[in-house]
C-alpha cells in the first residue's frame, strides 16, 4: 500500500463527474415510472431495491472516489455492509419463521373446553397468510 | 499490508512541516490518509446506525406488506422525487467543489459549496412542509396516528408503525442535513477565507464523503418510504 | 496542546529530574485539556476505577442481601435496582473502557512507536463524552428506581418512567465514547507504526486492541440506535417493541444483543492481548503460534457477530434461527482454543517467573478456561433451556468478564504500573492480593455453577431453603474477593510514597514501551522515533538485546543516539 500514497488526490474529472449526475436523475425518473406508473407486480420491490443499488454504488465509485482510493477504504466499507447485511438476515431467520416449532403444532394443547388451541391457531395464520395473494 | 508509514522521519526534519501538519504525522500524505481512514470507519458506523431502521423497516414489511404498500401512498412521491433530485444534485455538487479544490479554483470551490448549501436548506424547507402537510392529517408516529378526513381509512393496524418507521428514519436523516449544513457553512467560510488549496483540503474531502453517506441514505430510502 | 508540545522541547536539558509526561505539566488544566493519550489513559483509568468501586460495592451489597433467605439488609425493590444498577455500571461504564481506553489508549501508541494516537483532540472528545454519559447515568439513577437489569428488556423497560430515559441516553452517550476511541485505535495502528514495524512484529495486546477497535465500530451504533427506538418506544410510543401497541419485544432483544453479544468481545479480546505478553515477559519465549493468536483475535471480533440469538434460545425465536445461532456459537470455540493452547504451550517451553502480573495470567487461563467450557455449554440448545436465567449463566459471565477481563486488566495495570508511574508496588502484597482475589473469586462464583445447575433463577430477592447453604458461601467468597481487590489497590497506591523508582524496564519486555523509552515515558513517547528490526516477543536474542545479565534492559541508554534530525 505504500507505493500508492498520492492516491488519496486522484482529480476526478468535471466531464466524468457531469456523467454520473446525469445517470443518477435519469435512475431517479425510472425507478419512479416503475413504481408509480408500470405496475410489474412482485418484481416492483426488488427492481427499486436494485435501482437504489445501482445508484449508491455510482455515488461511492465516483462522487465519494471510491474507485481510486486506497483499497482499505473499499475494504472498510464491504466489512459494514456485510455486517449490516447479517444483521438484516438473521434478524429474518427468526421473524420470517417465528412460530415454526414443529412438535408444538402436532401435540394438543388444549383449553378447557377441549379445543385444541394450537390447531386453530395454525389455521388462522394459514387463512390470513392465503388472505395476502 | 505492511506500510511503513513513518519512515519519512529520517528524511525530515521538523523545520520544512506545513502549517497544517499536526506534530504527531510525519507527512501530510499520512496525515490525510489516516483522516480519510477515520472519516470512512465513521461512515460506516453511521450505516450500522441506520441499519437498526432498515431492519425495523424489513420485519415490520415482512410481516405487514399489504399495510406497508397501502399507507406508503400516503407520502407525495412528488415531493420525495423533488426531494431525491435535490439531494443528488448537493452531491453533485460538492464532488465538483472537491474538483475545483484539487485544481486551486478558489471560485468553484465556493460557488460549489454554496450551492450545496442551498440544496440542503432546500431539502429541509421541503421537509417541513411534508411534516407539516402529514401532521394536518393526523398522520402521527405510533399510537399518536389517527388519521382523519380523507385519511380516515387509513387507520388500520400497524399503519402507525409505518409512520413510526418513517418519522424516525426520515427525522434522523433530516438531523444528519441539518448537522450537514452547520458544517458547511463552516467550510463555506473557511474557503472564501481562502484556507484551501490543493495542498491541503481535508475538510473539504472529509464533508463531501459525509455529505455523500447522507445522499446514499436518502437514495434508499426514497423508495422504501415513497414508492414501493 | 501548547502546552504539552513546548514544555517538553524547553525544560528538557534544564530540569534536574528528567522531564516525563507526568512532570512536565502539573497544572490542573494541562490535565484537563491535555491531548496526550497517556494522561488521557490515566484520566480513564481514574474513572473506570471509581465506577467499578461503585458499582463491586453495589455487588457487595447484594451478595449481603443474598446471605440468608428473605430479608437480610434491604426490602425487594431496593434489591432489583441494585443488581441493575450493578451490572449496568460494570458493562458499561467499566469492562467496556476499561482495557482499551485506559490501559490501550496509555500503552498501544508506545507499542507501536507512535508519538500519540492518530486524533489526539478526538481522545480527548470521546473522554469527556464517556464522562457525559457516566454523569446522566448517575443522574438517571438518582431521579428514579432502574430496575430492569443491564438488558433493558421491553415492555417493562418502556413502560418504565424517566429514569429509563437517562439511562438510554447515557448507554446512547458512553456508546459514541466508545466508537470514536476504535476509530481513533484502528486508525493509529494502521497509519502510526514506527518503521519497521509490520503487522508480523505487532505486539499481541497491540492485534487485540485492534480487533476489539473493529467490533467497537461495527457493533456500538447499533446499541445507539436500539437505545433510540427504545427512547421513543417511552417517549412517543411508537409501538416498535411493545406488544400492546403492536410491536414485537422479540425483536428488541435481537437489536440489544447484535451489541451486546459482540460487546462480550469488546470485553474480553483486550484480556487476550494481555495475557499474550504477560505469559510472553514472564515465560522467557515467544508466544508460540504469534499469527494464529493475532488471526484469532480478529477471527473472533467477526464471528462475534453471528452468534447473538444464543442469548435468546427460549425468547420465542423461530426454530430455525436457534438452531443456526447456536451451530455458528460453536465456532467461537476454536479461536478461543486456539488461543489457550498456545499460551500453555509458550508457558510449557519458556521458564516461567511468578511475579505479580504472572499470577493474574495464570488465574485468568483457569478461570477464563472454566468460563469458556461453560459457555459452549450454554451455546447447546436443549441444556441451555433447562439452564437459561440461572445462576449457571450468572457463573458462566462472571467467570468471563470478571475471572477473565478483570483478572488480566488486574494483571496488565501491575504489568504496566511501573511505565505509567515510575513506581514500583510491593511485589509481596500483590501476590498475596492475587492470590486472594483467585481463591474469593472461585469461592463466590463456582458455588453459582451449582446452584444454578440445581435451579436456582438468577435476579431473585428470595429462594428456597435448599440453596440457602451455596448462597451464604458465595456471599464468604464474594468478601474475600474484595479484601483482595482492596489489597491489589491498596498496594499500587501506596507505591506512590512507598515505592522503588521503576527502572525503564523492570520485566525484561521486549516491546517498545519497555526497551526505547523512559519510566514514566517522555511527553513524546520517545526521544526518537525507534526503528524495529525484530519481534515482540524474540526473548532467544535476550542475550543481544539486554547485554550482560543483569542489566535493567533499557535499550534507551544501551543505544547510543544516533539520528540528528530529531529536535
Ligand atoms: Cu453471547
Amino acid at each position: 500500500m505504500a507505493h500508492d500514497s498520492h492516491s488519496g488526490h486522484h482529480i476526478v474529472s468535471q466531464r466524468v463527474l457531469i456523467t454520473v449526475f446525469a445517470s443518477l436523475v435519469a435512475l431517479t425518473v425510472l425507478t419512479v415510472i416503475t413504481a408509480q406508473f408500470v405496475d410489474i407486480g412482485v418484481l416492483n420491490l426488488p427492481l427499486a431495491l436494485s435501482i437504489a443499488g445501482l445508484k449508491a454504488m455510482l455515488v461511492v465509485t465516483f462522487f465519494m472516489a471510491l474507485k481510486y482510493d486506497n483499497p482499505m477504504n473499499s475494504l472498510i466499507l464491504g466489512i459494514g455492509v456485510i455486517c449490516v447485511t447479517v444483521f438484516l438476515v438473521f434478524t429474518l431467520f427468526d421473524t420470517a419463521f417465528r412460530g415454526d416449532m414443529p412438535n408444538v403444532d402436532s401435540q394438543t394443547i388444549s383449553d378447557t373446553e377441549g379445543r385444541n388451541l394450537n390447531q386453530e391457531a395454525r389455521e388462522a395464520r394459514e387463512e390470513s397468510a392465503g388472505a395476502q395473494h | 499490508m505492511s506500510e511503513a508509514v513513518a519512515t519519512a522521519e529520517q528524511i525530515h526534519g521538523h523545520d520544512d512541516h506545513p502549517a497544517h501538519l499536526q506534530h504527531h504525522f510525519v507527512t501530510s500524505d499520512q496525515q490525510f490518509e489516516a483522516s480519510k481512514m477515520g472519516m470512512w470507519l465513521f461512515l460506516i458506523t453511521e450505516i450500522l446506525l441506520f441499519s437498526g431502521m432498515f431492519v425495523a423497516y424489513t420485519v415490520y414489511r415482512v410481516w405487514h406488506p399489504e399495510v406497508f404498500q397501502g399507507v406508503s401512498s400516503l407520502l407525495d412521491w412528488r415531493l420525495g422525487g423533488l426531494n431525491t433530485i435535490v439531494l443528488l444534485a448537493s452531491s453533485f455538487t460538492v464532488a465538483m467543489s472537491i474538483h475545483f479544490a484539487q485544481k486551486n479554483n478558489q471560485k468553484g470551490l465556493v460557488i460549489n459549496l454554496v450551492i450545496t448549501l442551498l440544496c440542503a436548506c432546500i431539502f429541509l424547507v421541503v421537509k417541513y412542509f411534508e411534516y407539516t402537510g402529514k401532521f394536518s392529517h393526523g398522520i402521527f408516529p405510533g399510537i399518536a396516528y389517527h388519521p382523519h378526513g380523507d385519511y380516515a381509512v387509513y387507520d388500520i393496524p400497524y399503519a402507525g408503525q409505518f409512520f413510526s418507521i418513517y418519522y424516525i428514519m426520515t427525522g434522523i436523516h433530516g438531523f444528519h442535513v441539518l448537522v450537514g449544513i452547520g458544517v458547511f457553512i463552516w467550510i463555506t467560510i473557511r474557503a472564501i477565507k481562502g484556507d484551501f488549496t490543493s495542498a491541503y483540503y481535508t475538510p473539504v474531502e472529509l464533508t463531501g464523503l459525509y455529505w455523500h453517506l447522507v445522499d446514499i441514505i436518502w437514495i434508499f430510502l426514497f423508495p422504501l418510504l415513497y414508492l414501493i | 496542546m501548547s502546552a504539552t508540545q513546548t514544555v517538553g522541547t524547553e525544560s528538557g536539558r534544564s530540569v534536574s529530574a528528567p522531564v516525563n509526561y507526568l512532570n512536565h505539566d502539573k497544572s490542573i488544566k494541562g490535565w484537563l485539556y491535555t491531548v496526550d493519550h497517556k494522561r488521557i489513559g490515566l484520566m480513564y483509568l481514574a474513572t473506570v476505577s471509581i465506577a467499578f468501586l461503585v458499582a463491586g460495592l453495589l455487588a457487595l451489597a447484594v451478595r449481603t442481601e443474598l446471605f440468608s433467605q428473605g430479608r437480610t439488609i434491604m426490602d425487594a425493590d431496593t434489591y432489583n435496582q441494585f443488581f441493575s444498577l450493578h451490572g449496568i455500571m460494570m458493562v458499561f461504564l467499566f469492562i467496556i473502557p476499561s482495557i482499551p481506553a485506559a490501559l490501550g489508549n496509555f500503552v498501544m501508541p508506545i507499542q507501536i512507536g507512535a508519538k500519540d494516537v492518530a486524533f489526539p483532540r478526538l481522545n480527548l472528545a470521546s473522554y469527556y463524552i464517556f464522562v457525559i454519559g457516566g454523569v446522566l447515568a448517575v443522574t438517571g439513577i438518582l431521579v428514579g428506581q432502574i430496575d430492569t437489569g443491564w438488558t433493558f428488556y421491553t415492555p417493562y423497560s418502556s413502560r418504565l418512567g424517566a429514569p429509563v430515559l437517562f439511562l438510554t441516553s447515557a448507554v446512547f452517550i458512553a456508546g459514541f465514547s466508545s466508537i470514536l476511541t476504535g476509530l481513533n485505535f484502528i486508525v493509529t495502528i494502521h497509519k502510526m507504526r514506527a518503521p519497521g514495524l509490520t503487522w508480523n512484529r505487532l505486539p499481541l495486546f497491540v492485534w487485540s486492541i485492534y480487533a476489539t477497535s473493529i467490533v467497537q465500530v461495527l457493533a456500538t451504533p447499533v446499541i445507539g440506535i436500539t437505545m433510540v427506538l427504545l427512547f421513543m418506544e417511552k417517549a412517543l410510543q411508537i409501538g416498535i417493541f411493545d406488544p400492546a401497541l403492536g410491536g414485537d419485544p422479540v425483536l428488541f432483544q435481537h437489536f440489544f444483543w447484535f451489541y451486546s453479544h459482540p460487546a462480550v468481545y469488546i470485553m474480553i479480546l483486550p484480556a487476550f492481548g494481555i495475557i499474550s505478553d504477560l505469559i510472553g515477559t514472564f515465560s522467557r519465549h515467544e508466544v508460540q503460534g504469534y499469527k494464529f493468536v493475532a488471526l484469532s483475535s480478529v477471527a473472533i471480533a467477526f464471528l462475534g457477530f453471528l452468534v447473538w440469538g444464543h442469548h435468546m434460545f427460549v425468547s420465542g425465536q423461530s426454530v430455525v434461527s436457534s438452531i443456526i445461532f447456536s451451530l455458528l456459537t460453536y465456532l467461537i470455540g476454536i479461536p478461543t482454543g486456539v488461543k489457550v493452547l498456545n499460551w500453555v504451550g509458550t508457558m510449557y517451553k519458556g521458564s516461567i517467573s511468578l511475579q505479580t502480573p504472572m499470577l493474574y495470567a495464570l488465574s485468568f487461563l483457569i478461570l477464563f478456561t472454566i468460563g469458556g467450557l461453560t459457555g459452549v455449554m450454554l451455546g447447546v440448545l436443549s441444556v441451555d433451556v433447562h439452564l437459561h436465567d440461572t445462576y449457571f449463566v450468572v457463573a458462566h459471565f462472571h467467570y468471563v468478564m470478571m475471572g477473565g477481563t478483570v483478572i488480566a486488566a488486574l494483571g496488565g495495570l501491575h504489568y504496566w504500573w511501573p511505565k505509567m508511574t515510575g513506581k514500583m508496588y510491593n511485589e509481596t502484597n500483590g501476590r498475596i492480593a492475587a492470590v486472594l482475589i483467585f481463591i474469593g473469586f472461585n469461592v463466590t462464583f463456582f458455588t453459582q455453577f451449582i446452584m444454578g445447575s440445581k435451579g436456582m433463577p438468577r435476579r431473585y430477592y428470595d429462594y428456597l431453603p435448599e440453596f440457602e447453604i451455596y448462597h451464604m458461601i458465595s456471599t464468604i467468597g464474594s468478601f474475600l474477593l474484595a479484601i483482595g481487590l482492596f489489597m491489589a489497590a491498596g498496594g499500587l497506591i501506596a507505591s506512590f510514597w512507598r515505592g522503588k523508582k521503576a527502572t525503564s524496564n523492570p520485566w525484561k519486555s521486549l516491546t517498545l514501551e519497555w526497551t526505547h523509552t523512559t519510566s514514566p515515558p517522555d511527553p513524546h513517547n520517545f526521544h526518537h522515533t525507534p526503528i524495529v528490526t525484530r519481534g515482540p516477543y524474540d526473548y532467544h536474542l535476550a542475550p543481544e538485546i539486554f547485554g550482560e545479565p543483569g542489566g535493567d534492559g533499557a535499550v534507551v541508554s544501551a543505544q547510543p543516539d544516533t539520528d540528528p534530525v530529531q529536535q
